[in-house]
Protein backbone atom coordinates (compact mmCIF):
# COMPACT_ATOMS: atom_id res chain seq x y z
CA UNK A 1 0.00 0.00 0.00
CA UNK A 2 2.96 2.75 0.77
CA UNK A 3 4.79 1.70 -2.69
CA UNK A 4 1.34 2.05 -4.76
CA UNK A 5 0.96 5.60 -2.40
CA UNK A 6 4.83 6.37 -3.23
CA UNK A 7 3.97 5.87 -6.83
CA UNK A 8 1.29 7.55 -7.15
CA UNK A 9 2.56 10.58 -5.18
CA UNK A 10 5.68 11.26 -6.59
CA UNK A 11 5.74 12.29 -9.41
CA UNK A 12 2.66 14.79 -8.48
CA UNK A 13 4.48 16.18 -5.65
CA UNK A 14 8.03 16.57 -6.05
CA UNK A 15 8.11 20.01 -8.40
CA UNK A 16 5.73 21.55 -5.37
CA UNK A 17 7.41 20.03 -2.34
CA UNK A 18 10.94 21.68 -4.31
CA UNK A 19 9.09 24.94 -4.49
CA UNK A 20 7.62 24.76 -0.75
CA UNK A 21 10.22 23.51 1.20
CA UNK A 22 13.21 26.24 -0.38
CA UNK A 23 13.22 28.07 2.43
CA UNK A 24 12.30 25.51 5.50
CA UNK A 25 14.73 22.60 4.97
CA UNK A 26 18.15 22.50 5.45
CA UNK A 27 18.33 21.25 1.68
CA UNK A 28 16.30 20.64 -1.10
CA UNK A 29 14.30 17.55 -0.54
CA UNK A 30 15.65 14.77 -2.65
CA UNK A 31 12.69 12.20 -2.65
CA UNK A 32 9.18 12.05 -0.45
CA UNK A 33 9.67 9.96 2.33
CA UNK A 34 6.81 8.72 2.89
CA UNK A 35 7.54 6.41 6.16
CA UNK A 36 8.33 9.61 8.04
CA UNK A 37 6.02 12.08 6.11
CA UNK A 38 2.65 10.47 6.25
CA UNK A 39 2.60 10.38 10.17
CA UNK A 40 3.33 13.25 10.09
CA UNK A 41 0.60 14.71 8.15
CA UNK A 42 -2.03 12.57 10.30
CA UNK A 43 -0.77 14.32 13.18
CA UNK A 44 -1.35 17.57 11.78
CA UNK A 45 -4.92 16.90 9.72
CA UNK A 46 -6.21 15.72 13.08
CA UNK A 47 -5.21 19.37 14.51
CA UNK A 48 -6.84 21.11 11.53
CA UNK A 49 -9.69 18.79 10.69
CA UNK A 50 -10.97 18.84 14.57
CA UNK A 51 -13.63 20.83 15.22
CA UNK A 52 -12.20 23.79 17.53
CA UNK A 53 -10.26 24.23 13.93
CA UNK A 54 -12.51 23.16 10.99
CA UNK A 55 -15.47 24.99 12.56
CA UNK A 56 -14.53 28.02 11.07
CA UNK A 57 -12.90 27.18 7.71
CA UNK A 58 -15.92 26.46 6.13
CA UNK A 59 -17.09 26.89 2.29
CA UNK A 60 -20.19 28.33 2.68
CA UNK A 61 -20.38 31.49 5.10
CA UNK A 62 -21.57 29.92 7.84
CA UNK A 63 -19.60 28.97 11.04
CA UNK A 64 -20.70 25.79 12.25
CA UNK A 65 -21.28 24.48 15.64
CA UNK A 66 -20.15 20.81 16.13
CA UNK A 67 -17.83 18.75 17.86
CA UNK A 68 -18.07 15.97 20.90
CA UNK A 69 -19.68 19.14 23.58
CA UNK A 70 -22.32 19.90 20.49
CA UNK A 71 -24.49 16.98 19.64
CA UNK A 72 -25.91 17.13 16.18
CA UNK A 73 -23.31 19.31 13.57
CA UNK A 74 -25.33 23.07 12.81
CA UNK A 75 -24.89 26.27 11.72
CA UNK A 76 -23.98 29.01 14.13
CA UNK A 77 -27.14 30.21 15.59
CA UNK A 78 -28.24 33.82 15.44
CA UNK A 79 -27.58 33.85 11.49
CA UNK A 80 -24.58 34.46 11.63
CA UNK A 81 -23.08 35.07 8.56
CA UNK A 82 -19.31 35.14 7.13
CA UNK A 83 -20.08 38.92 6.11
CA UNK A 84 -21.22 40.28 2.54
CA UNK A 85 -17.95 42.15 2.29
CA UNK A 86 -16.18 38.46 2.62
CA UNK A 87 -14.08 39.86 5.41
CA UNK A 88 -14.63 36.75 7.75
CA UNK A 89 -15.81 39.24 11.03
CA UNK A 90 -20.11 39.32 10.17
CA UNK A 91 -22.08 41.74 9.20
CA UNK A 92 -22.63 45.64 9.92
CA UNK A 93 -24.41 44.75 13.87
CA UNK A 94 -23.62 41.65 13.82
CA UNK A 95 -19.84 41.30 13.57
CA UNK A 96 -18.14 38.17 15.38
CA UNK A 97 -16.83 40.77 17.60
CA UNK A 98 -20.04 41.69 18.91
CA UNK A 99 -20.32 38.53 21.41
CA UNK A 100 -16.59 37.17 20.84
CA UNK A 101 -13.89 39.10 23.11
CA UNK A 102 -10.22 38.74 23.45
CA UNK A 103 -10.96 35.76 26.07
CA UNK A 104 -13.04 33.07 26.79
CA UNK A 105 -16.01 33.15 28.77
CA UNK A 106 -15.68 31.78 31.95
CA UNK A 107 -19.14 30.59 31.98
CA UNK A 108 -21.02 27.38 30.55
CA UNK A 109 -22.15 27.64 26.76
CA UNK A 110 -20.81 31.29 26.92
CA UNK A 111 -19.01 32.67 23.86
CA UNK A 112 -15.36 31.81 23.48
CA UNK A 113 -12.47 34.44 22.94
CA UNK A 114 -9.26 35.11 21.03
CA UNK A 115 -7.80 38.33 19.48
CA UNK A 116 -9.54 39.39 16.39
CA UNK A 117 -12.29 36.36 16.17
CA UNK A 118 -13.24 35.57 12.65
CA UNK A 119 -14.00 33.03 9.71
CA UNK A 120 -10.95 32.00 7.56
CA UNK A 121 -10.94 32.72 3.69
CA UNK A 122 -13.20 30.59 1.83
CA UNK A 123 -10.56 29.02 -0.10
CA UNK A 124 -9.12 27.71 2.77
CA UNK A 125 -12.21 25.91 3.77
CA UNK A 126 -11.20 22.59 5.45
CA UNK A 127 -14.71 21.61 7.55
CA UNK A 128 -16.03 18.16 6.00
CA UNK A 129 -13.25 17.56 3.35
CA UNK A 130 -11.04 14.65 4.16
CA UNK A 131 -7.17 14.79 4.60
CA UNK A 132 -6.31 14.31 0.75
CA UNK A 133 -8.20 17.28 0.26
CA UNK A 134 -6.71 19.13 2.96
CA UNK A 135 -3.53 18.41 2.85
CA UNK A 136 -3.39 19.43 -1.04
CA UNK A 137 -5.09 22.65 -0.08
CA UNK A 138 -2.97 23.71 2.28
CA UNK A 139 0.55 23.26 0.14
CA UNK A 140 -1.25 25.35 -2.39
CA UNK A 141 -0.49 29.05 -2.01
CA UNK A 142 -4.05 30.08 -4.02
CA UNK A 143 -5.75 28.07 -1.16
CA UNK A 144 -3.28 28.64 2.16
CA UNK A 145 -3.08 32.33 1.95
CA UNK A 146 -0.23 32.77 -0.31
CA UNK A 147 2.03 30.61 2.56
CA UNK A 148 5.14 28.86 2.19
CA UNK A 149 5.05 25.78 4.23
CA UNK A 150 7.86 27.47 6.71
CA UNK A 151 5.46 30.23 7.01
CA UNK A 152 2.13 27.65 7.57
CA UNK A 153 4.26 26.07 10.54
CA UNK A 154 5.19 29.26 12.05
CA UNK A 155 1.60 31.12 11.63
CA UNK A 156 0.09 27.57 13.47
CA UNK A 157 2.57 28.26 16.72
CA UNK A 158 2.27 32.28 16.92
CA UNK A 159 -1.30 32.93 15.39
CA UNK A 160 -3.15 34.26 18.44
CA UNK A 161 -6.87 33.08 17.14
CA UNK A 162 -5.16 29.23 15.88
CA UNK A 163 -3.97 29.20 19.81
CA UNK A 164 -7.09 29.19 20.99
CA UNK A 165 -8.12 26.00 19.17
CA UNK A 166 -5.69 24.41 22.06
CA UNK A 167 -6.95 26.47 24.99
CA UNK A 168 -11.17 26.82 24.22
CA UNK A 169 -12.54 27.65 27.14
CA UNK A 170 -14.96 25.44 29.15
CA UNK A 171 -16.83 22.53 27.98
CA UNK A 172 -15.18 22.54 24.57
CA UNK A 173 -12.98 19.97 23.27
CA UNK A 174 -9.56 21.06 22.66
CA UNK A 175 -7.70 20.43 19.58
CA UNK A 176 -5.24 17.37 19.94
CA UNK A 177 -1.32 18.12 20.95
CA UNK A 178 -0.39 21.66 21.28
CA UNK A 179 0.56 24.57 19.32
CA UNK A 180 4.17 23.68 20.01
CA UNK A 181 3.93 19.93 18.45
CA UNK A 182 2.00 21.03 15.40
CA UNK A 183 4.65 23.00 14.85
CA UNK A 184 7.40 20.79 14.66
CA UNK A 185 4.74 18.22 12.92
CA UNK A 186 4.87 20.43 9.78
CA UNK A 187 8.53 21.08 9.85
CA UNK A 188 9.04 16.94 10.08
CA UNK A 189 6.00 16.78 6.86
CA UNK A 190 7.78 19.49 5.41
CA UNK A 191 11.44 18.14 5.49
CA UNK A 192 10.35 14.73 4.37
CA UNK A 193 8.52 16.24 1.05
CA UNK A 194 5.50 17.10 2.20
CA UNK A 195 3.44 13.97 1.11
CA UNK A 196 -0.35 13.66 0.77
CA UNK A 197 -2.15 10.33 1.11
CA UNK A 198 -4.19 9.09 -1.46
CA UNK A 199 -7.73 10.06 -2.21
CA UNK A 200 -10.27 7.82 -0.23
CA UNK B 1 -11.21 52.66 35.97
CA UNK B 2 -12.88 55.57 34.01
CA UNK B 3 -15.00 54.92 31.24
CA UNK B 4 -16.85 57.08 28.73
CA UNK B 5 -20.77 56.41 28.47
CA UNK B 6 -23.33 58.11 26.77
CA UNK B 7 -20.50 61.19 26.50
CA UNK B 8 -19.82 61.73 29.88
CA UNK B 9 -16.61 60.19 31.91
CA UNK B 10 -17.66 57.86 34.80
CA UNK B 11 -15.37 56.49 37.36
CA UNK B 12 -15.90 53.18 38.48
CA UNK B 13 -13.99 50.30 41.41
CA UNK B 14 -14.23 47.15 39.15
CA UNK B 15 -12.18 44.10 38.44
CA UNK B 16 -10.94 43.99 34.94
CA UNK B 17 -13.04 41.02 34.51
CA UNK B 18 -16.50 41.96 35.83
CA UNK B 19 -19.12 42.06 32.64
CA UNK B 20 -19.40 45.67 31.47
CA UNK B 21 -23.07 45.04 31.55
CA UNK B 22 -22.22 44.71 35.67
CA UNK B 23 -20.08 47.82 35.81
CA UNK B 24 -22.88 49.68 34.25
CA UNK B 25 -26.26 48.27 35.73
CA UNK B 26 -24.61 48.11 38.92
CA UNK B 27 -21.62 50.12 39.45
CA UNK B 28 -23.00 53.13 37.07
CA UNK B 29 -26.70 52.65 37.78
CA UNK B 30 -27.15 52.68 33.99
CA UNK B 31 -30.44 50.10 33.99
CA UNK B 32 -30.95 50.73 30.49
CA UNK B 33 -29.33 47.78 29.53
CA UNK B 34 -30.91 44.64 30.58
CA UNK B 35 -29.94 41.50 31.71
CA UNK B 36 -31.08 38.51 29.78
CA UNK B 37 -29.06 35.23 29.65
CA UNK B 38 -25.38 36.32 30.85
CA UNK B 39 -23.67 34.48 27.60
CA UNK B 40 -24.30 36.84 24.80
CA UNK B 41 -27.00 34.52 23.57
CA UNK B 42 -30.18 36.77 23.31
CA UNK B 43 -28.64 40.58 23.02
CA UNK B 44 -30.95 42.34 25.16
CA UNK B 45 -27.66 43.79 26.69
CA UNK B 46 -26.05 45.29 23.74
CA UNK B 47 -24.60 48.54 24.06
CA UNK B 48 -22.24 50.15 21.36
CA UNK B 49 -18.43 50.68 21.89
CA UNK B 50 -16.93 52.76 19.37
CA UNK B 51 -20.37 52.50 17.55
CA UNK B 52 -19.73 48.50 17.36
CA UNK B 53 -22.83 46.48 19.04
CA UNK B 54 -21.18 44.00 21.92
CA UNK B 55 -22.91 42.15 24.17
CA UNK B 56 -22.08 43.96 27.58
CA UNK B 57 -22.72 40.53 29.35
CA UNK B 58 -20.32 38.72 28.27
CA UNK B 59 -17.56 41.73 27.44
CA UNK B 60 -14.83 41.70 30.18
CA UNK B 61 -15.23 46.15 31.37
CA UNK B 62 -11.01 46.10 31.03
CA UNK B 63 -11.45 45.15 27.45
CA UNK B 64 -13.44 48.64 26.71
CA UNK B 65 -11.20 50.71 24.57
CA UNK B 66 -13.44 53.40 23.17
CA UNK B 67 -16.82 55.63 24.04
CA UNK B 68 -19.79 53.66 25.49
CA UNK B 69 -23.47 54.08 24.10
CA UNK B 70 -26.34 52.77 25.58
CA UNK B 71 -29.80 53.37 25.33
CA UNK B 72 -29.75 55.78 27.66
CA UNK B 73 -27.86 57.96 25.57
CA UNK B 74 -29.03 58.19 22.79
CA UNK B 75 -32.05 60.46 22.48
CA UNK B 76 -30.69 64.16 22.58
CA UNK B 77 -33.00 65.47 25.51
CA UNK B 78 -36.51 64.87 24.37
CA UNK B 79 -36.11 64.21 20.84
CA UNK B 80 -35.66 60.55 21.10
CA UNK B 81 -33.52 58.83 18.11
CA UNK B 82 -35.10 58.09 15.06
CA UNK B 83 -34.91 54.57 15.80
CA UNK B 84 -36.70 55.01 19.28
CA UNK B 85 -38.90 57.00 17.42
CA UNK B 86 -39.48 54.28 15.12
CA UNK B 87 -40.00 51.70 17.69
CA UNK B 88 -43.17 54.26 18.99
CA UNK B 89 -44.66 54.83 15.97
CA UNK B 90 -44.39 51.47 15.00
CA UNK B 91 -45.49 50.07 18.60
CA UNK B 92 -42.73 47.33 18.51
CA UNK B 93 -42.65 46.36 22.10
CA UNK B 94 -44.69 43.82 23.49
CA UNK B 95 -43.55 42.79 26.66
CA UNK B 96 -40.41 45.33 25.80
CA UNK B 97 -37.57 43.51 27.56
CA UNK B 98 -35.30 43.05 24.43
CA UNK B 99 -35.89 46.42 23.02
CA UNK B 100 -32.96 48.31 24.58
CA UNK B 101 -30.74 45.73 22.79
CA UNK B 102 -32.68 45.61 19.63
CA UNK B 103 -32.40 49.25 19.32
CA UNK B 104 -28.64 49.21 20.13
CA UNK B 105 -28.42 46.55 16.96
CA UNK B 106 -30.64 48.52 15.10
CA UNK B 107 -28.61 52.06 15.34
CA UNK B 108 -24.83 50.00 14.79
CA UNK B 109 -26.58 48.76 11.37
CA UNK B 110 -28.41 51.69 9.88
CA UNK B 111 -25.11 53.56 11.13
CA UNK B 112 -23.27 51.48 8.41
CA UNK B 113 -25.90 50.67 6.25
CA UNK B 114 -28.28 53.67 5.85
CA UNK B 115 -31.10 52.20 4.11
CA UNK B 116 -31.07 48.30 4.54
CA UNK B 117 -32.53 45.41 2.62
CA UNK B 118 -35.05 42.97 4.59
CA UNK B 119 -31.67 40.22 4.09
CA UNK B 120 -29.09 43.57 5.43
CA UNK B 121 -31.82 43.78 8.55
CA UNK B 122 -32.05 39.83 9.06
CA UNK B 123 -27.88 39.28 9.24
CA UNK B 124 -27.92 42.22 12.03
CA UNK B 125 -30.71 41.22 14.12
CA UNK B 126 -30.37 37.58 14.43
CA UNK B 127 -28.66 38.18 17.72
CA UNK B 128 -31.32 39.49 19.34
CA UNK B 129 -34.00 37.65 20.23
CA UNK B 130 -37.51 38.33 21.11
CA UNK B 131 -39.97 36.22 22.88
CA UNK B 132 -42.90 37.70 21.80
CA UNK B 133 -41.93 37.55 18.55
CA UNK B 134 -42.54 41.01 17.40
CA UNK B 135 -39.86 40.49 14.54
CA UNK B 136 -42.25 41.81 11.72
CA UNK B 137 -42.61 45.07 13.33
CA UNK B 138 -38.80 45.38 14.31
CA UNK B 139 -38.29 44.90 10.67
CA UNK B 140 -40.83 47.20 9.79
CA UNK B 141 -39.57 50.24 12.92
CA UNK B 142 -35.59 49.59 11.38
CA UNK B 143 -37.36 50.32 7.92
CA UNK B 144 -39.11 53.32 9.18
CA UNK B 145 -36.53 54.71 10.80
CA UNK B 146 -34.08 54.09 7.62
CA UNK B 147 -36.67 56.49 6.07
CA UNK B 148 -36.59 59.15 9.10
CA UNK B 149 -32.89 59.49 8.24
CA UNK B 150 -31.72 57.70 11.44
CA UNK B 151 -28.53 56.54 9.29
CA UNK B 152 -27.82 59.98 7.49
Amino acid sequence: MLALAAAAALPALAPLAAQDDGAAAPEPALAVDLERGLPAWRAIVAVLAHPRCANCHVEDNRPRWSGPSYGATRAHAFNVRRGADESGFGNPGLRCMTCHFETNSAKPHGPPGAPSWHLAPAEMAWFGKSSAEICAQIKDPERNGGRSLAEIAVHVRDDALVGWGWQPGPGREPAPGSAEATFAAIERWSAAGAPCPEPD
Amino acid sequence: MRLTVDGRPIEIDAEPDMPLLWALRDLAGITGPKFGCGIAACGACTVLVDGQPVRACVMPVGAVEGAVTTIEGLAEGDALHPVQQAWLDEQVAQCGYCQAGQIMSAVALLAEIADPSDEEIDAAMGGNLCRCGTYPRIRAAIRRAARDGAGA
